[in-house]
């Protein structure tokens, strides 16, 4: 199985490099690569100098777009999964194999990788969000995800091409939302996930209000009519 | 509609086809882009000018007054207007994604390529 770790990277100078080392020395014979989307850190710097295997968006286009990018490299690379990956530290990169053989087991069309099912599960307003979001997935599809807002999951080809080939398809729990209720099989594997090691978190109260309020409108009312 | 409103749909209307003029030769907005406002304007003129017409609809629709069908009206124009540059703006954003992409990708693809021909 070809794996592809997509690490979406925006001024990710700090750990980049532990990031990328971490996942070359544990998962040597998973390829990865590094979407820098439009850093003005010396994110580039970085994975020129050390050789790292990244595309560079000329502007920053947001996390979709990135990770977009990265579904577009898989594609034409031929890849069989490709998995999320923070680039500041917080997945561990030997969930990858598991992920892989929990996709390969099950046929599944998505892994995610669940902090929920290794009794991790997020705390305070961030769990809180979760557990909104994983109700609401369960209301509206029967399925029960675990850790819908864990950013750690391994999606199939047939996704990776309509990744690549989407309008608006965000790797976020909406879309999660939209594939259970079509009936694909999402399969979770419990992991422990770190504390991000470093750069700015994107958790400010507008990027909250406007991630929920969209991840919410998204589930309850436009996942019934989408193509 | 009484005689001031009317005198200030016409300025307004007048004004505004300026602002367009204006804003054409300044190199501002492009010529399609300016229909919908000419259109949006010389009609606030034609009713203006020919109040009967804003009279007639109302009564037929059942507005107390010419002046609240008027705004009713716009109002509606200017919602469904608003919505349209959303999905414009949308377009747009994907459209530049897209071409960021693929330009990210080419010469990603290009530098590989060098690199294997030196080796």
């Amino acid at each position: 199985m070809k794996i592809l770790a997509i690490i979406p990277a925006y001024n990710e100078e700090e750990c980049l490099e532990a990031t990328v080392r971490n996942l070359e020395a544990t998962c040597p014979t998973v390829d990865y690569l590094v979407v820098n989307d439009g850093s003005t850190d010396r994110t580039r710097e970085i994975c020129e100098q050390r050789g790292f295997r990244c595309v560079n968006l000329p502007i920053n286009t947001g996390l979709s777009s990135g990770f977009q990018t990265g579904m577009k490299y898989a594609e034409r690379h031929g890849y069989d999964a490709a998995v999320q990956f923070d680039a500041d530290g917080q997945h561990l990169p030997q969930y990858i194999p598991v992920m892989a053989q929990a996709m390969e087991q099950n046929d599944a069309a998505v892994v995610v990788a669940s902090r929920t099912l290794a009794n991790e599960a997020p705390t305070g307003a961030r769990g809180a969000g979760s557990k909104l979001i994983s109700a609401l997935i369960r209301i509206t599809t029967g399925k029960r995800i675990t850790d819908p807002t864990s950013g750690m999951r391994m999606y199939n080809a047939q996704l990776i091409r309509e990744f690549a080939h989407g309008f608006d398809l965000t790797p976020e729990p909406d879309t999660l939302a939209m594939l259970a209720r079509r009936g694909e099989t999402i399969v979770e594997v419990p992991a422990h996930m770190e504390e991000r090691q470093g750069g700015e978190s994107y958790l400010n109260l507008p990027h909250i209000v406007r991630y929920m309020a969209r991840t919410c409108l998204s589930i309850l009312m436009f996942q019934w009519f989408r193509k | 509609m009484s005689l001031m409103l009317r005198i200030l749909c016409v300025s307004g209307s007048l004004v505004t086809l300026l602002f367009i003029t204006s804003n054409i030769r300044r190199r501002k907005v492009q010529i399609e882009d300016s229909i919908f406002w000419v259109l949006l304007a010389v009609a606030l003129l034609v009713v203006a000018v020919f109040p009967g017409i804003a009279s007639v609809a109302s009564q037929l629709l059942g507005f107390q007054a010419p002046s609240n069908f008027v705004f009713v009206v716009v109002i509606a124009i200017l919602l469904a207007k608003l919505f349209s540059l959303s999905t414009e703006v949308s377009s747009l954003k994907h459209r530049l994604n897209e071409l960021a992409q693929e330009e990210a990708l080419l010469s990603q693809e290009e530098e590989e390529n060098n690199s294997a021909r030196q080796a």
